[in-house]
């Protein structure tokens, strides 16, 4: 289905960013689509085989749900703190601002998976599962990091500025 | 309304967003995307096998291998779909939404994408948790979607196609050159650059995998903070997925005149415990590797299946129906294929690291076969019935 490796490089520049495709890109095109379409096909007519109408609504509203969320909610987040960010980095090297956004990137994903394991743990009914110090753990992750980050930053802004980034 | 968009487009702008960056970002999340459908298609055959399906007993750690890629890179794509994400996330806010029907089919093909993708992670992840919050069963409601996703996953790619072939390359490298954040140009004041960005999603990815893939292989578990579960831990250092209490087995499996029925064509026999540890005895070191990604390597000690079926006169290629005390419970009843039925450390388990199995485990009796999932090891067994 897809091209060789041969074919690839060969078709770019013929491609271009928006020019003419060739036959060979034509070609894979028209076959991803069908079989693309029919994998998907095959997805959505197996759901109803074996979730009732209510799951099915439930999942609908689900999948809906979790668009929102992400495109209502983390996204103009992410966009709003990257934006603090980006007044605090113009005092910054380049370097320092990209270890900053780096190490709040990592922490804020870590923060959303401990977040999720200690709401499982409350609901939790069995003993040998979410046993750790997930609270405690993330403690330590966040001062490890902050340590690190700060580190880094430090030696990041000492060097003098014509060595570059 | 398009101003509209328009502003709050520019509110969203950063320059750091390429289509570089995309098909970037796109090659790492497709590729493990392909992974976790491969390895789910894996385990979903090894627990509801095609006719023509193959069940591989050596290494016996393959299941530990397979689910533990599985839900270690179904982590991992986390942080890389919300970053694939937000490189396109400008897209959604273009005006007119519509454009023509041709437009209006893709737009509705990738909110599909979006959708099932974002949905498939976080309840992969959660249902790691054993936390099932949703209106909808789970391992049905994943299977499919992940036709759905892989499907989605080919459309997109052809659509794109064009896109992704001007910048397979990095820029500056190939002609076709698109890309607003090139590698030898510097970020914008307090920005990041395209490689910078990369890294910093490389290492979110990599921090996830290093704290959590310790409950899948022994090698990272000195890492495992944030995994649910950790090695040697639970009875007899083993974790428990489903306890007696909850399989409501408890009165019928301590009971004192428990038994355990073999039966094939019609003749039946009956093991008491003291009987089955008067047969020859075999001790392997096995793994337990779970669908929900965690595994624990333990030694066990008890009968080869093999030898219960030839005491009652069953065929060496007999495939067994094997039944636990549970009353109810969608493993009560499992079905094991020849290939496990003739390799020779396929156990009916009496005793776990040196110790009689405890209840958690299975007591008095319970299966452990190589390179199977772990729901398909039952436990307190009730009777073995060659088909």
């Amino acid at each position: 289905m897809k091209p060789t490796p041969g074919q690839v490089p060969a078709s770019v520049p013929a491609a271009g960013p928006v020019g003419a495709p060739s036959r060979t890109v034509k070609i894979v095109r028209i076959v991803l689509i069908a079989s693309g379409v029919a994998v998907i096909s095959y997805g959505l007519l197996g759901l109803p085989t074996q979730l009732g109408a209510m799951q099915l609504v439930g999942l609908l509203a689900w999948l809906a749900g979790a668009v929102v969320l992400h495109d209502g909610v983390v996204v103009p987040l992410s966009t709003l703190v990257g934006a603090g960010l980006t007044r605090i980095g113009v005092g910054l090297r380049p370097a320092s601002s990209a270890v900053l956004r780096g190490a709040l990137m990592t922490g804020a994903l870590v923060t959303l998976l401990v977040a999720l394991l200690l709401k499982a743990q409350s609901v939790a009914q069995n003993v040998s599962v979410l046993e750790g110090q997930y609270a405690v753990a993330l403690c330590w992750f966040w001062a490890a990091l902050t340590l690190v980050t700060a580190a880094a930053i430090f030696v990041l802004q000492r060097r003098a500025p014509a060595a570059g980034p | 309304m398009e101003k509209l968009t328009d502003a709050l487009a520019a509110r969203f702008a950063s320059p750091t967003r390429s289509s570089r960056l995309t098909v970037v970002l796109g090659r790492w999340l497709g590729l493990s995307f392909l992974v976790c459908f491969a390895t789910g298609l894996f385990s979903h055959g090894l627990q509801n096998p095609p006719s023509w399906m193959f069940f591989p007993t050596s290494p016996a750690w393959i299941y530990q291998l397979s689910q533990g890629i599985h839900v270690t890179t179904g982590l991992a794509s986390i942080p890389l779909l919300l970053a694939k994400l937000w490189s396109v996330y400008p897209e959604l806010l273009k005006w007119p939404p519509v454009r023509s029907l041709l437009h209006g089919l893709e737009r509705a093909s990738v909110a599909l994408f979006v959708a099932s993708s974002l949905l498939q992670v976080t309840t992969g992840l959660i249902n790691t948790y054993k936390w099932y919050p949703w209106p909808f069963p789970f391992r049905e409601t994943h299977y499919w979607l992940a036709w759905v996703i892989t499907g989605s996953l080919v459309l997109h790619i052809a659509v794109k196609l064009p896109v992704i072939l001007a910048n397979w390359r990095r820029p500056g490298r190939g002609p076709a050159v698109t890309a607003r954040a090139g590698d030898s140009e510097p970020a914008a004041a307090g920005r990041w650059t395209r490689r910078a960005f990369l890294a910093g999603v490389g290492t979110t990815a990599g921090v996830l995998v290093l704290t959590t893939a310790g409950q899948s292989f022994a090698w990272f578990d000195p890492l495992n903070v944030f995994a649910p579960r950790k090695m040697g831990t639970g009875p007899q250092s083993v974790p428990v997925n489903r306890t007696a209490e909850q399989a409501n087995v408890k009165d019928q499996a301590m009971a004192p005149d428990w038994k355990l029925a073999v039966a094939y064509q019609g003749s039946r026999r009956m093991f008491s415990l003291a009987e089955l540890r008067s047969l020859p005895q075999y001790a392997h070191e096995l793994p337990i590797a779970c669908v929900e990604g965690w595994s624990q390597t333990a030694q066990w000690r008890g009968v080869r299946i093999r030898d219960l079926v030839a005491a009652v006169g069953g065929p060496a290629d007999a495939v067994l129906r094997v039944t636990s005390l549970e009353p109810e419970g969608a493993y009560r009843t499992m079905d094991m294929p020849t290939a496990y039925v003739q390799d020779e450390r396929t156990l009916v388990a009496l005793e776990l690291n040196g110790e009689i199995l405890d209840l958690e485990h299975g007591y008095p009796a319970r299966i452990i076969a190589p390179g199977r999932p772990g729901v398909l090891q039952t436990k307190w067994l009730q009777s073995v019935e060659v088909l």
